[in-house]
């Protein structure tokens, strides 16, 4: 062990010497400011990259198909949507392209659903690391955000070749689809704070989110067209304060041509903003108890 | 300045938690009673303590179960808020305790990968260091095994190496070197050296007077949340072991 690095690197050095700079104590009991912390956060950021890619990696291992599952299961979702919604329930009403507008849907209304889902057991999984170590626990969540994004990519990849495949043709308005998607990472990210926070001390959280989503999902609008079967301006408006509806909505609009209302737009906005602030103040409030 | 410059300070502190209490009823005199609420009372678990630790030092803590010893870890590392009092240092403590895994169906190579980036370490220093870890937690033969195939003593070794990677300013070790053998506890007064060496301090923890005895410079007795003594390790021990209390080994 000839070599060994220190934390206190500046100056540890030298106080042998006796006029070494005494460095001022600081109080251990009250946690860092948020600038400190995300500072911390940010240097220990290949964490939250090589994590979640390993556990991608090691998650499919046992089946035939491995990492294709994760094309295959938001294609069998379509499949079945369409089945049940397109087909036997006929909700194509108003829609030009309805496998167009149902894998936009179901693809991006899945990947929050992930992502959510994967976040809130992410600081009670990882309980050994917690103990073992210091570092900053947002670590854990990013870590949940950035795995299921990056197992979403290829989806995302398949379901604009199979959008170009109903007929679409590209037009500038796609361009605007990577601004939508960074809003709904940033509202991703906020959400997984959020549910990683309250998923400590409430560990039945597990259990209400599928019923949550389930409720979500049809406020959405991924299987049928909320223009075409609501009437009232005054519910289309509150469907507007549905972040995932904004998402999914504006998605549309740029891969289909879709009309979205302003308020949509408004809707996405705020809530890429407001998410990730809401969720980064309740989980940097606690995050001393995190561990406890 | 001819005093041992200070790393942690710890000024009366107190710490309370919660503990949640489940009545010893079924469900029917639940119900009956009205309250399946879970109840919870304050647990006075470290009632004032006041002590300095000093460059250079190795500190030994011991004292009955429930005096107090890992909650004031817990609370030097900030995990447990102070009721009042004060607690500062120079940097905050890693504290290593006896949880079991990190992540039990990870191999120990991608264990020791996780928690060096999680210490801070980029993934290019961790593989550049993986052997040097790998040869101090002597699993050389094991390492591509998942970690929950490992004995206990071997998990206490791998998670004791990674923790130790970057030598801590302050480290504070609750009862993490019980588990292993001579070999392992060998190397950890080789870690424990090296803290001390680079100006650090080191908290030890545990019931196992040779530890103290051997590890230790200095010694704090807690009983009831309180220090009962503080002094030369040979004298504090003589005077705990010999002591009354029921439950004071």
């Amino acid at each position: 062990m000839t070599s060994v690095s220190t934390e206190a690197a500046d100056g540890s050095g030298s106080s042998s010497s006796g006029d070494a700079v005494v460095r001022p104590l600081i109080d251990l009991t009250s946690r860092p400011t948020a600038r400190t912390y995300l500072r911390e956060a940010w240097r220990r950021r290949e964490f939250a990259i090589v994590v979640p890619a390993q556990d991608l990696r090691a998650q499919n291992m046992d089946t035939t198909l491995g990492q294709l599952w994760h094309l295959v299961n938001p294609a069998l979702l379509v499949g079945v949507y369409f089945l049940m919604f397109g087909v036997i329930i006929d909700t194509r009403r108003g829609v030009d392209n309805f496998l167009g507008f149902l894998i936009v849907g179901v693809v991006l209304f899945h990947l929050t659903q992930r992502v959510t889902l994967e976040a809130s057991t992410s600081i009670t999984q990882n309980m050994g690391l917690i103990r073992s170590i210091q570092f900053p626990r947002i670590l854990l969540p990013a870590a949940s955000v950035n795995g299921q994004t990056a197992a979403f990519v290829p989806a995302l990849a398949l379901a604009i070749l199979a959008v170009l495949a109903t007929g679409e043709l590209p037009t500038l308005r796609w361009l605007v689809l990577p601004a939508v998607l960074v809003a709904q990472f940033a509202f991703n990210f906020g959400t997984a704070l959020l549910v990683a926070r309250i998923g400590t001390t409430m560990p039945d959280l597990r259990q209400i989110l599928p019923h949550l989503f389930r409720l979500l999902f049809y406020g959405s609008g991924v299987i049928f067209s909320v223009d075409a079967f609501v009437q009232s301006a005054a519910w289309r408006r509150a469907f507007a304060l549905n972040p995932l509806y904004d998402v999914i909505t504006c998605a549309r609009w740029c891969l289909l041509g879709e009309p979205v209302d302003l308020w949509v737009v408004a809707g996405l906005v705020m809530w890429c903003i407001v998410m990730p602030a809401i969720g980064f103040w309740v989980f940097h409030r606690s995050e001393q108890r995190l561990g406890a | 300045m001819s005093d041992p410059a200070v790393t942690v300070e710890v000024r009366d502190a107190h710490v309370s938690y919660r503990v949640f209490e489940e009545p010893a009823m079924g469900l029917k005199q639940g119900f009956a009673r009205g309250r399946m609420r879970r109840q919870y009372r304050m647990i006075p678990a470290v009632q004032g303590v006041t002590l300095d630790l000093f460059e250079h030092e190795t500190l030994g803590l011991i004292g009955p179960n429930g005096a107090g010893k890992s909650t004031l870890l817990a609370a030097m590392t900030g995990l447990l808020p102070l009721r009042s009092g004060s607690i500062r240092g120079r940097s905050r403590p890693s504290l290593l305790g006896v949880s079991s895994v990190l992540r039990p169906a990870l191999s120990g190579r991608r264990n020791i990968l996780i928690g060096g980036l999680a210490l801070g370490f980029t993934r290019a220093e961790v593989e550049r260091r993986m052997d040097e870890i790998i040869d101090f937690a002597g699993l050389r033969a094991d390492i591509d095994r998942p970690m929950r195939t490992y004995s206990s003593g071997m998990r206490a070794r791998l998670r004791f190496a990674i923790a130790t990677a970057r030598i801590p300013e302050i480290l504070l070790i609750d009862e993490a070197l019980t588990v292993g053998d001579e070999e392992f506890r060998r190397l950890a007064a080789d870690r424990i050296d090296d803290v001390r060496s680079a100006s650090g301090s080191v908290v030890l923890v545990t019931h196992n007077m040779n530890e103290i005895r051997r590890f230790c410079d200095r010694v704090v007795w807690l009983d009831e949340g309180r220090v009962r003594a503080v002094g030369d390790p040979a004298d504090i021990v003589d005077s705990y072991l010999a002591a009354p209390s029921p439950n004071s080994r």
